[in-house]
């Protein structure tokens, strides 16, 4: 599970720097995407277990040494990445606006608004 | 009365999709449904306040039913105690006002229904989160608060500068909430829970590393919300370039849940704002980010831009009030943050109708509003006199409090850092007062313009919430201690005693808390001010009657004709040295030219520094969230 937490964070810190570095819109959209995937993983990995199954039990199915992973991340995920979803598209979208009226793409010439 | 919370907070969601159903039909039905959720939302809130505020009663609501067993909170909940119920009230008031202020003010743009859809979805975010006991329920309202108003800036699209704003606003914001899933997440892994009581319960028992890292990411995350220091380039494009009633609703609720959540953790979920690093951590924030930002406003040609950065300003005060852990201090800074939210509000407010009258927010285009818009400039004056903190006005009363409680910290504690943050507190007030009379100086009075020649007083439906906005400012300086009995202290004392709010969640369960020590100091005494005001007010009178009977000869016919051959500096002479016959409006950038330009590197440096790149700002953001992770590391 260790190295899931290492790839997680890899990924956040992979996601800001694509965002801190790459001048194109496009590739800062792609960046926020990036650090989205490193939350999620992050979420799943806390939840999960080796040798964990599914959460479906009926009353009286669980007995002591049953292993089954932690439910509440996952519904947690599942939040996170529509959340994500929604923030890509809203982002997408603006970039598009933004083209037709700047006629460009690159954030050093986007900055009307500065000082 | 257990319902009421998840009934205030569906109404305006429901609200929301009602008006994208039956709202197209017209402006009228629109405005029905919009004012209606909107009062009904506030009626709801309202009547929690007898038992909550005076009572001390604490109303939890389980999302289903699913009550805690054997001590462990499964469900959702929603908590509310007497700070969630002042921010709640600081919320639905400021929604009311800015919703009836809408219905005037964009009553010419198009796609009307979009813009009440998103902005009841963004009210009920906002409530949803500050009502919320549930820590990964206010990251989803977060997301949904950043998202609404992220589109609401955008909404006027044509206007230079608003997909821009929105966007930087989008990604840089996206930062605060990744910090705040990612805190979120790293309790969970610790404690197994996510309802706040609980956290509170076990956090105390738990100190261990992922803890701390999760502190410093939920810190940054709230930080972001409330604009502090590194991120408050965001808040000023923000506000510049939305309609009027969203950025009040930026400056007046949005940065005030970013502070909620700064209180709720400090004060109930970690309960270490009695550590002294933690204390240095929250004012030392407020500190930098109240004078940088008063020095950015000395710079803005934007009326707008500048109310931006006095808003952010004026956060980082209160901010620093509730970073001192005191009573007092919490109590200052919770008073502030309702008066913030009032006078930042109307400033918001009228630049909205000065923009809709004139077309313009070019301070250096306005002038001479104050004989075209008499009621407009009323208005202003006294809310540039609450900011700046004048007496009697509710500014004052608040910033007063917030001095007197860094002092008296400084004096308990012998911390020579105390007294420098009073010493900043007072010179940002100054320098609050300086930027405010630039901006009366030149658009409100001196020559009139060339594009405020036609302008006249808005119309009754943009006024009315004003004047409301204005009275209350007015109310809530005059009766600071009325106000301090009822609403500050039981605020201030909730969240004082974390050990209440945990059992009120977990029946019965043990709450091993820190001591609360609440005593509520009395501030200051207004009818001496008034008296002082009265006195001030009969000796200009006196001067000015006078005045005619000192004025000098007025020129020769001879003289005048050469009026048109001026000076190199003719354009400053005026206003230094009273010179009547050679008449030319101060612009604002002019007034304090020679501040300027003593203070020349100070200024370009900042003025550099807020470059406008998306990628700078992320930068910050960054640097920022690492080096909070480091300090929490060392010293929490």
């Amino acid at each position: 599970m260790t190295f899931n937490y290492f790839v997680s964070f890899f990924f956040i810190v992979l996601g800001l720097f694509c965002i801190i570095t790459r001048h194109n819109l496009f590739k800062v959209v792609i960046g926020m995407s990036v650090v989205d995937y490193g939350t999620n993983l992050l979420i799943v990995s806390i939840g999960a277990s080796n040798k964990g199954t599914a959460p479906i039990y009926a009353e009286g199915e669980i007995l002591p040494g049953t292993w089954f992973v932690d439910p509440i991340p996952q519904a947690l995920t599942l939040t996170s990445i529509v959340i994500g979803a929604c923030i890509t598209a809203m982002a997408l979208s603006l970039v598009i606006k933004i083209y037709h009226r700047y006629g460009t793409l690159d954030t050093r010439e986007i900055r009307r608004l500065h000082g | 009365m257990e319902n009421f919370p998840i009934l205030a907070i569906m109404t305006l969601f429901m609200g929301a999709f009602i008006n994208s159903l039956a709202g197209r039909r017209s402006y009228k039905a629109r405005c029905a449904i919009v004012f209606t959720t909107m009062a009904i939302s506030l009626i709801l809130v309202l009547a929690m306040v007898p038992s909550v505020m005076g009572g001390g009663e604490i109303v939890c609501y389980w999302m289903g039913g699913w009550a805690p067993e054997a001590d462990w909170a499964y469900g959702i909940g929603l908590e509310v105690d007497a700070l969630s119920l002042f921010f709640g009230l600081i919320v639905t008031i400021a929604v009311m006002i800015s919703g009836v202020y809408s219905f005037t003010y964009m009553k010419h743009d198009d796609s009307q229904v979009n813009f009440y859809t998103l902005f009841l979805m963004l009210a009920g975010s906002v409530l949803g989160l500050v009502l919320s006991g549930d820590l990964f329920n206010i990251f989803v309202m977060v997301e949904i608060m950043t998202f609404t108003a992220v589109a609401l800036t955008a909404f006027r699209n044509d206007t230079e500068g608003a997909l821009e704003g929105a966007f930087k606003y989008l990604v840089v914001g996206s930062l605060g909430s990744m910090s705040i899933l990612v805190g979120t997440i790293l309790i969970y892994a610790c404690l197994h829970t996510l309802n706040l009581a609980q956290i509170a319960q076990m956090a105390i028992h738990a100190r261990n590393p992922v803890m701390v890292i999760a502190f410093g990411f939920l810190f940054v995350g709230f930080c972001t919300k409330a604009f502090m220091f590194p991120f408050q380039p965001l808040a000023a494009d923000a506000h510049a370039v939305a309609p009027a009633s969203i950025s009040m609703m930026i400056s007046g609720v949005l940065t005030k849940c970013g502070v909620y959540g700064l209180i709720r953790l400090v004060y109930v979920l970690f309960q270490n704002i009695g550590q002294t690093h933690v204390q240095y951590l929250v004012t030392g924030m407020g500190c930098v980010t109240m004078f940088i930002c008063v020095t950015m406003a000395f710079n803005q040609h934007n009326f707008k831009r500048l109310l931006a950065f006095h808003s952010i300003s004026q956060v980082g005060y209160v901010v620093t009030a509730l970073g001192l852990g005191t009573a007092l201090g919490l109590s200052a800074g919770l008073y502030h943050a309702i008066n913030h939210t009032l006078f930042k509000g109307l400033l918001f407010l009228v630049a909205g109708a000065v923009q809709h009258q004139t077309g313009t927010l070019d301070l250096d285009e306005l002038g001479g509003l104050s004989k075209k818009m008499p009621r407009t400039t009323a208005l202003f004056l006294i809310g540039a006199a609450s900011i700046s903190g004048i007496p009697p006005f509710n500014g004052f009363a608040s910033k007063w409090m917030i001095y007197q409680a860094a002092f008296s910290k400084a004096v308990n504690t012998d911390n020579f850092f105390y007294l420098l943050v009073c010493g900043v507190a007072l010179i940002t007030s100054v320098l609050t007062l300086a930027s405010f009379v630039k901006v009366a100086q030149s658009a409100f009075f001196g020559q009139c313009s060339v594009l405020c020649r036609d302008a006249e007083d808005c119309e009754k439906g943009m006024l009315v919430p004003m004047s409301v906005l204005a009275v209350l400012c007015v109310v809530l300086g005059l009766i600071p201690d009325q106000f301090g009995t009822l609403f500050l202290k039981p605020a201030a004392g909730a969240a004082m005693d974390p050990g209440v709010y945990i059992s009120a969640m977990l029946r019965g369960a043990d709450a091993t808390v820190m001591p609360a020590i609440y005593g509520y100091v009395g501030a200051w005494n207004p009818v001496f001010f008034i008296v002082l005001l009265l006195i001030v007010t009969v000796g200009v009178t006196i001067y000015s009657v006078s005045a005619p009977l000192r004025r000098p000869e007025p020129l020769a016919e001879g003289d005048v004709e050469d009026e048109h051959v001026l000076p190199e500096n003719a354009k400053y002479e005026p206003f230094f040295s009273g010179e009547e016959s050679v008449h030319s409006h101060v612009g604002g950038s002019d007034l304090f030219w020679g501040f300027k330009e003593n203070w020349k590197k100070y200024f370009s440096f900042w003025h550099d520094w807020h470059s406008g790149i998306v990628n700078d700002y992320e930068l910050y953001g960054v640097v920022f969230l690492a080096a909070a992770l480091i300090y929490c590391m060392l010293f929490v």
